[in-house]
């Protein structure tokens, strides 16, 4: 008896023994991995573009910080939800070339799930975040298993046709809930801000980081010619319902918030407009610079800024922004922050050489 | 309501017929997704409206009719030419633009819900028992003439040979001295007078701004369903999905769905045989 006891003392002992044995070798191996990463990214940080993303970052949260103002922080909390939604768009077209029009029933479902759990179960806003944006991504993989055999025009308008059947669905009389009022807001508007900033930039780094990965250079190498990629041997429905995957789990991500932020799920969340916008943002800024959406999404928040202080235009403002997409698209066809970013290092190193 | 149904599907088929008629063609020669095929409808009706205020309604028409020319060829012309190497920026480009319409004609008029009412809309027929009204009837003999002198065009003249030499393969009918610049014009203008003869047929129907991608949609899905780019498919489609479409609204408890039909349509359709009715294989 004891000496069974003993043995399985010393089993474990073995056992932990050779846990710890293996811990630091473990953590050797991601050791040895970091300071490559942490070294790209203080490359990245100490270039122009990194320089310049910091200046606008600290910029945006100085924004609400010195004007004390609410409408402007609300404007921006919105942009910034915007910035997700058009950010997830831009992944899964700009990078995946999968171009989709059904990105509001991601926003729906999402925001829904969210409404939901806050409402009935009085779940933790994070935790029913993050179940909103996986039930978003398990639909997003329903829709791709049968959408992803079609391709370019046939993808986007079957996606198009997947986003209003939810909306007549939740809109028609039969349906249960239509609407979930009354949720608890979250916090005083200036932490909303910050926590839908830190929401932003995780979702811009992970975007960020799936795009320069292996699986981001793969999805390009779909986008750029399927029918090549797909004789080099790469599983492309794998990886399109990947992409599709990630997108639909980000504009959850965009739909919980802006449930969150509203208070309210209500089917016009499911509104193919919602999609239009997601477009109409990414595509300013720059189909496939993912970073390019807030630049869209800040532009449509100051139309409807401008348009508040001038009535006349209270009626345009949705129609001043599809002019300044025809616009952007014909001068440059893949947005406006490349070539902003290119020419301010122009400047900048014009004003450095003197 | 058998006789009713045969009616209302006959002249549900006619305007499928004539919205996916001019996509199909569009898609077939230029493979261009024109988005903004049901900003043409939408732009049409409203001018005819706006005009038809001030002045007699086949003025009103005749100026519809011109003005939606002249934007199928803008489209071409400005818009999608610049972008022709990338299908993502034609897409793009006609869709900023099909929204632009949308946006513009709820910005001038609103987003509620209009219809210009023709004389003749008013006339109703007896026939073997039948109450009809003349309009369902100037519905289906005007797409009828419209759509046999559409692909009498296409077979018979030389401009027709020449629409097809592109559809077939563009560099070989451009070696072949054919400006295809033209001929993608001409298709457009075509697609563009198809949608905008619908807003003259089918006046005395309600029309609003989210009709752009109502229409969008429906066109898209007939030509999906009959086979992208395939003329013939696109008319068997447009009639079946009619009828598909008045049957739903006659079934009880159903009626309200019956807008979701055709989307319903097409998600089968697009599972089971991607490349349409009388598609050639093309999409995998």
């Amino acid at each position: 008896m004891l000496k069974e006891i003993r043995r399985a003392f010393h089993d474990s002992g073995a056992a932990i023994k050779n846990f710890f044995y293996w811990v630091p070798q473990a953590t050797k191996h991601v050791i040895d991995e970091t300071p490559s990463s942490l070294g790209h990214f203080k490359s990245w940080a100490l270039s122009f573009r990194g320089g310049i993303t910091f200046v606008s970052l600290i910029g945006l949260i100085l924004i609400p910080l010195i004007t004390q103002n609410n409408y402007y922080t609300t404007l921006l909390i919105y942009a910034m939800i915007y910035a997700i939604l058009a950010a997830s768009w831009d992944f899964l077209a700009g990078i995946a070339g999968q171009v989709s029009f059904g990105h509001a029933a991601f926003l729906g479902i999402a925001g829904f799930t969210t409404a939901i759990l806050i409402s009935s179960y009085n779940c933790p806003p994070l935790l029913a975040l993050l179940i909103g944006a996986i039930t978003a991504m398990l639909f997003g993989l329903l829709i791709g298993i049968p959408c992803l055999r079609l391709k370019g025009p046939y993808l986007a308008l079957g996606t198009l046709a997947f986003s209003i059947i939810l909306f007549r669905l939740f809109m028609s009389s039969g349906w249960p809930i239509k609407q979930i009022s009354g949720l608890p807001k979250l916090s005083s508007q200036i932490n909303i801000f910050f926590i839908i900033l830190g929401f932003m930039l995780l979702t811009f780094a992970f975007l960020h980081i799936i795009t320069s990965s292996r699986a981001g250079k793969i999805l390009k190498s779909i986008r750029d010619d399927e029918i090549c990629a797909e004789a080099s041997g790469i599983n492309t429905t794998k990886y399109k319902l990947l992409a599709f995957a990630v997108s639909a789990f980000v504009a959850g991500i965009a739909g919980a918030l802006m449930v969150m932020v509203n208070t309210t799920a209500e089917y016009g969340l499911f509104d193919s407009q919602y999609s239009f916008y997601a477009i109409v943002m990414a595509c300013i800024g720059g189909i496939g610079t993912i970073s390019g959406a807030i630049i869209g999404a800040l532009l449509f928040q100051i139309i409807s800024l401008i348009s508040g202080y001038l009535p006349f235009l209270g009626e345009a403002q949705l129609l001043i922004l599809p002019i300044v997409l025809l616009i952007v698209i014909l001068a440059a066809e893949m947005g406006v922050l490349n070539p902003l970013i290119d020419n301010l290092k122009k400047l900048y190193d014009l004003l450095r050489r003197r | 309501m058998f006789s009713e149904i045969l009616i209302y599907g006959l002249v549900q088929g006619c305007i499928l017929a004539l919205f996916a008629l001019g996509f199909s063609l569009v898609y077939g020669v230029g493979g261009i997704l024109n988005l903004s095929h049901g900003g043409f409808y939408l732009i049409t009706c409203y001018v005819i409206f706006k005009i038809n205020e001030i002045s007699e309604l086949w003025v009103a028409m005749t100026i519809g009719i011109i003005v939606v020319v002249l934007i199928g060829a803008f489209t071409y012309i400005a818009l999608i030419k610049p972008l022709q190497h990338s299908p993502v920026g034609v897409l793009i480009v006609t869709f900023a633009f099909g929204f632009l319409i949308e946006q513009f004609v709820s910005f001038s008029e609103g987003t509620g819900s209009h219809a210009i009412y023709p004389p003749w809309f008013y006339i109703t027929l007896d026939f073997f028992g039948l109450h009809l009204q003349f309009f369902n009837i100037v519905v289906i003999v005007g797409a009828s003439i419209l759509v046999t002198v559409v692909i009498l065009f296409i077979k018979k003249t030389k401009l027709g040979k020449s629409i097809r030499a592109v559809a077939q393969d563009r560099e070989a009918a451009q070696l072949m001295g054919i400006n295809t610049d033209r001929i993608l014009i001409i298709s457009l203008i075509i697609s563009a007078l198809l949608a905008g003869s619908v807003a003259i047929l089918y006046a005395g129907n309600t029309f609003q701004p989210a009709d752009a991608w109502r229409t969008l949609l429906v066109a898209f899905a007939v030509t999906i369903f009959g086979g992208m780019g395939s003329i013939s498919g696109s008319i068997i489609g447009a009639f079946i999905m009619g009828y598909a479409m008045t049957i739903t609204q006659y079934l009880p408890g159903l009626g309200q769905y019956s807008a979701l039909v055709p989307i319903v349509i097409i998600m089968i359709m697009l599972i089971i045989r991607p490349q349409g009715l009388l598609g050639k294989k093309e999409v995998k």
